[in-house]
């Protein structure tokens, strides 16, 4: 993780290209069909802003975000990201079903490069923004979904990370809950930091983020203010309809 | 390499590792306390079976039998958990970046932690036994430091293997089921006829058990090649281990 001070960037493609195989049932048969996810696709994403990614299921929206974070590589092309990051991808998901609330939190803050002191310390902090105190020692397979997720946006926001990779989640938890994260959100924002989503939520879209993007076929169809964005897609599918 | 991005996640392995062991006792109600008790009752069980029921003409046989069990366990063990700790982890290792080889590395240790309770048992029984171990017995760190070598080399190369290929669990568990019966663990490998003995040994495992009953029990050093064989092949695997293990590291995260 890198450190980065002032105006500027805070995640930059640079002639990125992606590709998948997939099809490959049989070990030694068919090589299998590659499908290009990215090709040679540029753009920025400015430091303090909340960066939207749309288009359709299966286009490539979420290996976007995973390649910000380092998940996945390019097959050609560069990343830059500045500063630290936390990738919010499928709540909950690398949680552990037998550790409680709080051993997870320590367990995922030590993944995320923090020392157990420094985790440690916040744990507290976490668990009560998660509005959980009462179930920080029940093991996480007693949590319901919602519960989990919220404790992993409750650890994701606590950390104040400079980068926020959020996907599809601002639907989670129950509308008290969801009206704190969208207040938290704007919070992140004030002080500076990056949120990079993608939703299907196009008027979550279009009232949060200051830029978007349109990820069709490989490319970036269309880029700029949200309300453009939005439209140039419902007027993609439209005339997709049509055909 | 990126060895020293490795060296500074060291603290995330042990994370790993401990988290392991934690889970491993979780719900349980002597907790902890069994990583001690399970070996003591398994080798007491073992020793009453093999040195009552079944006679064997090797000296010290109860000893034998346990410092081969201990030290077989450990390599199947930790070469069967580090075979799936990727794709065990796939829910983490799908959401956030982190240097892949700490979960192979990681089972790695968790196995090489039991393997010290167990040895602490071993000696139990040594002084149990009024066993006096022979001064050779100060190679025995060694041996096991190669023994980590080979279990983390294979644990790499098997744990990117098997998110390809699920077949090499079923491969693997074979493997070291015909490999526990092909070393001197129950019974010394010179039983068979010389030239297939010699073939046996060319296992680096069964190498290094045999050195290690020689050493801690019998008084005998290794010879010179032997301890070669056994050194160059379990330092080479892991370096061979790391090598696989970073050329594929991220093509398998597309796979999980």
């Amino acid at each position: 993780m890198r450190s980065y001070s002032g105006q500027g960037n805070a995640v930059e493609f640079v002639s990125v290209s992606k590709k998948f195989s997939i099809n490959r049932d049989s070990v030694f048969g068919s090589k299998g069909q590659d499908i290009t996810i990215l090709s040679d696709v540029s753009f920025s994403v400015e430091k303090g802003h909340v960066f939207g990614i749309i288009g359709r299921n299966g286009i490539g929206k979420t290996t976007m975000l995973r390649l910000i974070a380092g998940i996945y590589r390019p097959d050609s092309g560069q990343i830059k990201t500045y500063g630290s990051m936390v990738p919010l991808l499928s709540l909950g998901a690398g949680f552990n079903p037998e550790l409680s609330a709080k051993e997870n939190v320590i367990f995922y803050g030590k993944i995320l490069g923090f020392t157990h002191g420094e985790i440690s310390g916040m744990v507290d902090q976490i668990i009560a923004f998660a509005e959980l105190e009462r179930f920080s020692n029940v093991k996480l397979k007693k949590f319901s979904t919602g519960m989990a997720a919220r404790l992993a946006f409750a650890t994701a926001v606590q950390i104040d990370p400079d980068i926020v990779l959020v996907d599809e989640i601002l639907a989670v938890g129950d509308p008290p809950f969801q009206k704190k994260s969208y207040n938290e959100f704007m919070k992140f924002k004030e002080r500076g930091k990056t949120i990079i989503m993608v939703s299907h939520d196009l008027d979550s879209i279009s009232r949060l983020c200051d830029r978007a993007i349109l990820l069709e076929g490989g490319k970036i169809t269309s880029y700029g203010a949200p309300d453009t964005v939005v439209n140039d897609y419902l007027g993609m599918l439209d005339s997709e309809k049509q055909e | 390499m990126q060895l020293d991005q490795l060296w500074q996640s060291r603290s995330l392995v042990w994370t790993f590792a401990i988290n392991d062991l934690v889970v491993r006792y979780k719900g349980s109600l002597l907790g902890a306390l069994w990583s001690f008790l399970e070996p003591v009752l398994m080798l007491g069980i073992l020793y009453l079976i093999f040195s009552h029921v079944f006679q064997s003409a090797i000296e010290n046989y109860p000893l034998y039998l346990l410092l081969g069990i201990i030290m077989w366990n450990y390599f199947a063990r930790s070469t069967n958990t580090g075979l799936a700790s990727i794709l065990a982890r796939a829910g983490i290792v799908n959401q956030i970046y982190f240097p892949r080889a700490v979960l192979p590395i990681g089972s790695c240790v968790t196995a090489f932690i039991m393997l010290g309770v167990e040895f602490g048992v071993f000696f139990g029984f040594m002084a149990g036994f009024q066993f006096v171990p022979p001064l050779t017995i100060l190679i025995l760190p060694v041996l096991v430091a190669l023994l980590f070598c080979l279990t983390l080399g294979l644990s790499l190369i098997l744990s990117v293997a098997y998110v390809r290929f699920r077949d090499v669990q079923h491969v693997w568990s074979i493997v070291t089921y015909a490999g526990f019966f092909l070393s001197p663990v129950i019974y010394d490998i010179e039983i068979f006829p010389p030239e297939i003995a010699q073939m046996l040994l060319l296992n680096p495992v069964a190498q290094l058990l045999d050195i290690a009953h020689d050493a801690a029990l019998y008084g005998q050093l290794p010879s010179i090649s032997a301890m070669i064989y056994a050194g160059v092949f379990s330092i080479g695997l892991a370096v061979l281990g790391y090598i696989i293990f970073k050329r594929y590291e991220f093509k398998i995260v597309e796979e999980l």
